[in-house]
């Protein structure tokens, strides 16, 4: 529902600037549109492909085995274990949250928690291969690499802080 | 068709696995399919936005402008209208990933851009969600944090890419 929202609002936008824009440059119409097109069918292919191996992914990763795992570990190796399937899951976050709900129930520690809360949210260990395309290796390198430092700290902080 | 091949390489892979899979267990297949596709359904009016408006963007936006707003010299101000844009977008980042190229190409900041999918990590619309299970201690923190995050992420892409 909040996505046909956003999608709702963000057309209205687009066809608002078309217009306005288009009133006055009327010859760019066709180069826009073409344009437009182009990147619609690549999108499309690169976007659907993502999700297909959510799809898959899905369908072994439920939340008692994902859970299960994960409650193998504490301490350091909780916030490793939290980050390696963190990044592995994708999809909306809210189908993190039961697993949450299930970990905090068996005893899991508030850092094995936030790391695999952040790693779903920060680290798309799926769409590495479209940021890199898009944004080039360094961006992704440096981003990715930083985002895995960033979700060390922000376990060990709220591990010390709740 | 040896472009073809380059562009889609990673897609094409996971075409194989996909036509691997029927051969093992076609139900989790035709199961990751509908999920892939009430995702793409779903998401689809953002998809034709971002096709659209990244057209728009690299066809018709002067390039001062976006530089003047979004460009790397704006500093702080730039990262700061980047995290808020990010915290409150809905939606998977790399769906927005083609846009965030076409600005790049029009002069905004990798800084600015990196800060954004950093707080894409901040699912406002999940907040409620997460406070009934989490607690809002938890959440409160814990996203607090990863909105600290991006904006230091933006000034490491920042130095990195001097």
């Amino acid at each position: 529902m909040q996505n046909l929202i956003t999608g709702f609002i963000m057309l209205a936008l687009t066809i608002c600037l078309y217009i306005v824009y288009l009133r006055k440059n009327k010859s760019k119409l066709n180069k826009i549109l073409r344009k437009g097109t182009n990147n619609l069918t690549k999108n499309s292919i690169r976007i659907f492909a993502i999700f297909l191996i959510i799809g898959i992914l899905q369908n072994f990763l439920t939340k008692e085995s994902v859970g299960g795992f994960l409650l193998k570990f504490s301490g350091i190796k909780g916030i490793f274990a939290g980050i390696a399937v963190g990044s592995i899951m994708m999809g909306p976050i809210a189908t993190g949250y039961p697993i949450c709900s299930y970990l905090l129930q068996n005893g899991a520690t508030i850092s094995l928690i936030s790391s695999f809360l952040a790693a779903w949210v920060m680290i798309g260990f799926i769409s590495i291969s479209l940021e890199f395309r898009y944004f080039g290796w360094k961006f992704t390198v440096v981003r990715n690499i930083f985002a895995l430092i960033s979700i060390i700290v922000i376990s060990l902080l709220m591990e010390a802080i709740i | 068709m040896k472009k073809i091949f380059e562009e889609y390489m990673v897609e094409i892979i996971i075409l194989v696995l996909a036509i691997i899979l029927i051969f093992f267990n076609s139900t989790k297949l035709s199961l990751a399919l509908k999920y892939a596709l009430t995702m793409y359904f779903n998401l689809f009016l953002i998809i034709l936005s971002v096709a659209f408006l990244s057209g728009f963007i690299s066809e018709a936006i002067p390039p001062n402008l976006i530089a003047k707003i979004l460009g790397k010299e704006n500093g702080f101000k730039g990262i700061l209208i980047g995290a808020i844009f990010g915290t409150f977008m809905i939606g998977p980042t790399y769906v927005f990933y083609a846009l965030f190229k076409s600005l790049i190409d029009k002069g905004a900041g990798k800084n600015v851009i990196a800060t954004t999918i950093g707080a894409w990590a901040i699912k406002v619309q999940w907040i409620p969600f997460a406070i009934a299970i989490l607690g809002w201690k938890f959440v409160f923190i814990f996203n607090l944090l990863i909105f600290l995050y991006a904006i230091a992420s933006g000034y490491v892409i920042g130095l990195s890419t001097k």
